[in-house]
């Protein structure tokens, strides 16, 4: 990936879908990441958004952030009501009620609305093969309504329903891998993204636009709140996310892997936990442990893109 | 505030605007290629043509992204005139760089199938100016610049002043079709321009050994933010 530096970024898009004023918390990634996701996706889209933080900061009666069309949704019928909205298009461009104009459909949820509510509907959808572009912001737990732990939350993480104490180290179960799983539907493209990689992210929303098909980003959402870090260290976590390994950024063409930034050698794990209060209680033995993982997972992604 | 006409439709525009910006925030397309948000515009692409009428009833096919507006102006994006004005001016970018794919997709788009001009070149670039502009108004370097543009063979039409140029990539980025690329491997980015190529060497973080940001940069940055040349010896994530 190029590294464009300072002065590109003079050159991102001024189309802002998602207006300042909103509610979300100082230093929000997932705010900065759906900004960043707007600026890619211009005007001519119809967006379906999960119940989660981005509608709650987003949508305060009487006020809205959003300049394009945008619809609140429940948690589990996201990727439905998205795949509704494409077909209501492509059928009233066919019957000739109204041209198609080429608005292209997106839907968005959080973690939970994705690897836990929302599965079986994004799976249908994907399965289904709709023209949309479903975007997964995960900030790793049920932050919007007190920090619950999700099936994204990463092993060792304490949150209010696996706090971290004598008898526990936070979740026990290690993060669900829904890139992987959006990858298993042969889908023509799936991506994961960072909002502190911003040309990289938005040239994975563009392509996920463009192509034919369901395409599916995974973008990782540093939330201060609810990972107990610092305001102003947002973006740098998520850049340490990715040089640990702890969020690799890839893509899936039509079944074709391939590593976006290669960040080889790894940095230490810890420098990424030291960082964050929900790692804070995690014992050396077991932040070797998901160090461990963390290695070998990112090893058997770099031979899958080795191998396509 | 003036009153204009595009396509059928009425708008109230600012006095001044230029039409192709007014088109746009009424999400009426007008297909461009060397207009930018961010720069002044040049008018070289000639894709942005459309019709105008004004108050007295005088006709012309004019760039939208340099007409301003005017009271009582009618604008048509997708007339006859302007359909086959701007197929001749696509089929001359064509001409320009046929294997260009982001060309190609345009010219589809536009319903224009090849080009029945000669091939002049075989690279990318449509000389549209645009990574000049960036490079005067935004980087504010002014590495490279337009020269020699002529039907001589062999004239180089644009030169980038490899002294001037802090290896920043922003004509790559904004080139529209993809004629300037920007790669890194290990301490080098190479930055490769239709005629020319070079290769820039990277700083290394003194803490992590990682290569962040270009040597050339580092004086640019530093007299510009008035900030030491220590501070750039560590890289944004290792900073304390």
């Amino acid at each position: 990936m190029e590294n464009y530096g300072v002065y590109a970024a003079r050159l991102a898009s001024k189309v802002d879908g998602l207006a300042p004023g909103h509610r979300a918390c100082i230093g929000c990634g997932e705010a900065l990441a759906v900004r960043l996701a707007c600026k890619a996706m211009g005007e001519n889209v119809i967006i379906a958004n999960a119940t989660g933080c981005m509608e709650i900061i987003s949508s305060q009666l009487p006020t809205t952030s959003w300049d394009v069309p945008w619809i609140h949704t429940l948690f589990e019928n996201t990727a439905a009501v998205a795949s509704g909205v494409e077909s209501g298009l492509k059928s009233m461009a066919k019957k000739g009620i109204k041209p198609s104009k080429g608005t292209k459909v997106v839907a968005m949820a959080g973690d939970g609305g994705t690897s836990d509510i929302g599965l079986q509907a994004l799976s249908g959808a994907l399965e289904r093969g709709h023209d949309l572009l479903y975007i997964c912001f995960d900030n790793e737990a049920y932050m919007n309504t007190g920090i619950q732990r999700s099936s994204s939350t990463p092993m060792g993480a304490s949150t209010t329903t696996s706090p971290a104490g004598k008898q526990s180290i936070g979740q026990k179960t290690w993060k669900k891998n829904m890139p992987a799983i959006a990858a298993a539907h042969d889908i023509p493209y799936v991506a994961t993204a960072s909002p502190s990689y911003p040309f990289d992210m938005m040239k994975k929303i563009k392509k996920g636009l463009e192509v034919e098909g369901p395409a599916y980003v995974h973008v990782l959402s540093v939330c201060p709140t609810g990972w107990r870090s610092a305001t102003d260290l947002s973006v740098r976590l998520g850049r340490l996310a990715v040089q640990t390994g702890v969020f690799p950024l890839y893509e899936v063409e039509n079944g074709k892997y391939k590593l976006n930034i290669d960040p080889s050698p790894l940095r230490p794990l810890q420098d990424y936990l030291k960082l964050q209060g929900r790692f804070r209680h995690l014992s050396e033995g077991t932040i070797k442990q998901i160090q461990e993982r963390v290695v070998s997972e990112y090893e058997k992604l770099k031979q899958k893109c080795a191998c396509s | 505030m003036v009153k204009i006409t595009i396509d059928g439709r009425e708008f109230e525009a600012e006095d001044n605007a230029k039409i192709l910006d007014v088109a746009k925030s009424h999400n009426i397309y007008i297909p461009t290629l060397c207009a930018h948000e961010s720069v002044s515009p040049a008018g070289t692409c000639r894709l942005c043509l459309v019709e105008t009428t004004n108050k007295e009833g005088r006709n012309r096919v004019v760039p939208s992204c340099l007409t301003a507006v005017e009271e009582g102006l009618v604008v048509s994006t997708n007339s006859e005139k302007v359909v086959s004005e701007r197929k001749t001016a696509m089929q001359k970018l064509l001409a320009r760089a046929p294997e260009s794919p982001a060309l190609k997709t345009l010219a589809e788009k536009l319903g224009v199938n090849g080009t029945p001009l000669p091939a002049e070149e075989h690279h990318n670039c449509v000389l549209c100016g645009l990574c000049t502009r960036v490079c005067q108004e935004v980087v504010g370097v002014n590495a490279i610049s337009k020269i020699n543009r002529s039907t001589e063979p062999g004239a180089v039409p644009f030169t980038v002043n490899i002294d001037d140029c802090i290896a920043c990539g922003s004509c790559a980025y904004v080139c529209p079709t993809n004629a300037i690329t920007m790669t890194e491997v290990g301490d080098t980015r190479t930055i490769t321009w239709p005629y020319q190529k070079q290769e820039f060497k990277l700083a290394k973080c003194k803490v992590c050994g990682r290569y962040w940001l270009p040597e050339k940069q580092i004086g640019y940055m530093a007299g510009k933010s008035g900030q030491p040349k220590e501070f750039f010896d560590t890289c944004m994530d290792c900073r304390k």
